[in-house]
């Protein structure tokens, strides 16, 4: 009889995965072809219209107006997203992609984590990825997302901070559980040498020796990419209040996937326990 | 309503519940059970009856568990946030309580009978007294139980207990008991009200809000999130099903993660030991350098020590739990 149930489950198993395959394909495909029509589509349009053609220069500019519209329009925008990567393969251009329309709808801050460290080994490459897509979708022309790219003087390892507009943070799990354990010790350290006692400790002062060490806010939404149903590490102590979005996979993610996110994310009421 | 129910799961759940033990399976599961009052609104009934309702869904996810094979439960009951709620709705549920841990107190030969070990995570001295009494009267009888577990988080949040983790190593290095260095991700999880379970592998929230809100965040960094849409009173055996599923697709990448991370805390203690032992070296300062041999055992004795000294102050620190439970159920007696 165990035999016969394992099968089923084998069974099952292998149509679940099936079905997963299957909108994969469809979502990455649909996409492509969405694609192709416009660039089909859009220059007759223009050519019609206007025969002047506006050139790369002008759709950028457009585009950008619309990201930023885009932006004010929605009811309440995050503060700070979280892009947590659960996938294997890591495609740093489209990740650089979401970073910058995140900056374009107007987010301040950024961070993009993985459980494996790869963001944070490979800093740099994700930095020139993302200044390379913002010229490619913001262009050169504007001052307001200028960038510079700053060494993190406060901390030691050497994050690079774009900011400006936005602040892009790359995390790894060291900046979890390891950060409150560094906290706690640093706490029990000032509890031997008598500057404290136990009694000291509570929820505000640990939380403000956290947002010390990060000197950013609380994430209020963290975008989930892959299949994988968990947050791997991502910042244990922040995520208290955070809206957890899943998105099947962040290689060919589109700026519509991004705002459907921001759609969910502005639709959802929080009642802080009450 | 009772706490434990004996009917058996129908043909067709058995045979689902069959199927799925095929594969593998939690072992522990946390529930947010969250929709009760959206439910009583749609439902046209009192909130409190949407509470009530509540419970009885829990009673009977217990059974589902059960026959399922999963062990240990843990449900958010009621948060520290949740007193900001209105008083008549802090009050019953106060009340809810009060009757549900009697009724408990009640059904002990049904408890022992099952092994149900109940444990209660939260800071209790939030609570009106007679409540903490009542708790720890449920808490203490069923300390010896063994064969099922549930963990129910009342005045609860995570922050608070993480907090309260710290606060306690603290505590423990102003008795002497451990040093300052000896503070880690080990001994922090240690020291959590949750300390006696596993962490969970799985965590349901129900009524479709996508938040963890303050519950078990240090314990479920490397769970299986679900969050469904059904509200908690309507939630049945085939939502549960569906959750398993989910679990049992994330497993194999979940447990890498773990993996990696559980390496990754073995490479930290290390590092911290030898930091430490360096240190110790340098202030005798004999100036001699050590060959390799020695500083290995060094190291060695340094690590056996530090685990001495962690064992004798978890020791301690469970002691010292279990005695302020003990003296809460004896009040009772007196009074």
């Amino acid at each position: 009889m165990a035999s016969l149930y394992e099968m089923v489950w084998r069974f099952l198993h292998a149509l679940l995965y099936l079905q997963r395959a299957i909108v994969a394909w469809f979502r990455v495909h649909i996409w492509r072809w969405k694609l192709a029509v416009v660039d089909l589509l859009l220059p007759l349009a223009l050519g019609f219209h206007n025969q002047k053609k506006t050139g790369p220069k002008g759709t950028r500019t457009s585009r950008r107006v619309r990201w930023g519209a885009d932006g004010r329009t929605l009811e309440k925008l995050p503060l700070h997203v979280g892009l947590l990567v659960t996938e294997e393969e890591i495609h740093y251009t489209d990740i650089a992609n979401l970073v910058v329309w995140c900056m374009a709808v107007g987010i301040s801050y950024v961070s993009v984590y993985d459980n494996q460290g790869v963001f944070k080994r490979n800093n740099s490459r994700l930095m020139e990825e993302i200044l390379k897509q913002q010229q490619e979708l913001l262009g050169m022309g504007s001052s307001k997302y200028s960038v510079e790219i700053l060494k993190n003087g406060t901390n030691k390892q050497e994050h690079q901070v774009l900011s400006c507009q936005s602040m892009v943070k790359v995390l790894s799990p060291d900046d979890g559980r390891l950060s409150i354990v560094q906290a706690a010790q640093q706490l029990c350290r000032a509890v031997e040498q008598k500057e404290k006692t136990s009694k000291d400790i509570n929820v505000s002062v640990l939380d403000s020796l956290l947002k010390e060490s990060k000197n950013i806010p609380d994430p209020d939404l963290v975008l989930k990419f892959g299949t994988v149903q968990s947050t791997l590490g991502f910042l244990p102590w922040h995520i208290r209040l955070t809206e957890i979005i899943s998105m099947p996979s962040h290689i060919d993610a589109s700026y519509d996937d991004l705002y459907d996110a921001l759609q969910r994310f502005a639709g959802c009421e929080q009642r802080l326990g009450k | 309503m009772s706490w434990i129910r004996e009917e058996k799961l129908s043909l067709l759940e058995r045979l689902t519940a069959n199927i799925l033990k095929a594969g593998p399976m939690p072992k522990h599961v946390a529930f947010i059970m969250d929709g009760n009052r959206r439910y009583a609104q749609k439902e046209h009934k009192e909130r409190q009856e949407g509470h009530t309702q509540g419970f009885e869904k829990l009673a009977e996810t217990l059974r589902w568990c059960l026959n399922l094979g999963i062990h240990e439960v843990t449900v958010y009951a009621f948060s520290i946030e949740n007193f900001k709620r209105s008083k008549e709705e802090v009050d019953g549920l106060m009340e809810l309580a009060r009757q549900k841990f009697s009724r408990l107190l009640t059904e002990q030969e049904n408890l022992e009978k099952h092994g149900v070990c109940i444990r209660v995570l939260g800071d209790l001295t939030l609570l009106p007294e007679d409540l903490q009494t009542l708790i720890a009267k449920a808490v203490v009888s069923t300390r010896a139980h063994n064969k099922c577990f549930l963990n129910v988080c009342f005045a609860y949040t995570s922050r608070h207990e993480i907090a309260n983790a710290v606060k306690e190593m603290a505590w423990g290095v102003e008795q002497g008991l451990i040093k300052s260095s000896d503070v880690s991700e080990v001994l922090l999880s240690e020291c959590l009200y949750s300390s006696n379970s596993p962490n969970p592998d799985l965590l349901i929230r129900t009524s479709g809000e996508v938040r963890l809100s303050d519950f078990l965040l240090w314990q479920t960094s490397y769970s299986c999130l679900v969050f469904q849409s059904v509200l908690w009173p309507e939630y049945s055996f085939w939502n549960l099903c569906e959750a398993i599923l989910q679990f049992q697709m994330s497993h194999r990448s979940i447990q890498k993660a773990r993996e990696l991370h559980r390496e990754e805390q073995v490479l930290q203690q290390m590092e911290s030991d030898r930091t430490c032992v360096a240190e110790i070296l340098q202030h005798r300062g004999n100036g001699k350098p050590m060959d390799g041999q020695s500083q290995q055992n060094a190291l060695l004795n340094y690590s056996s020590s530090r685990e001495e000294r962690v064992r004798g102050f978890l020791n301690t620190l469970q002691h010292k739990r279990d005695a302020f439970f003990d003296d809460l159920s004896s009040q009772a007696v007196v009074a």
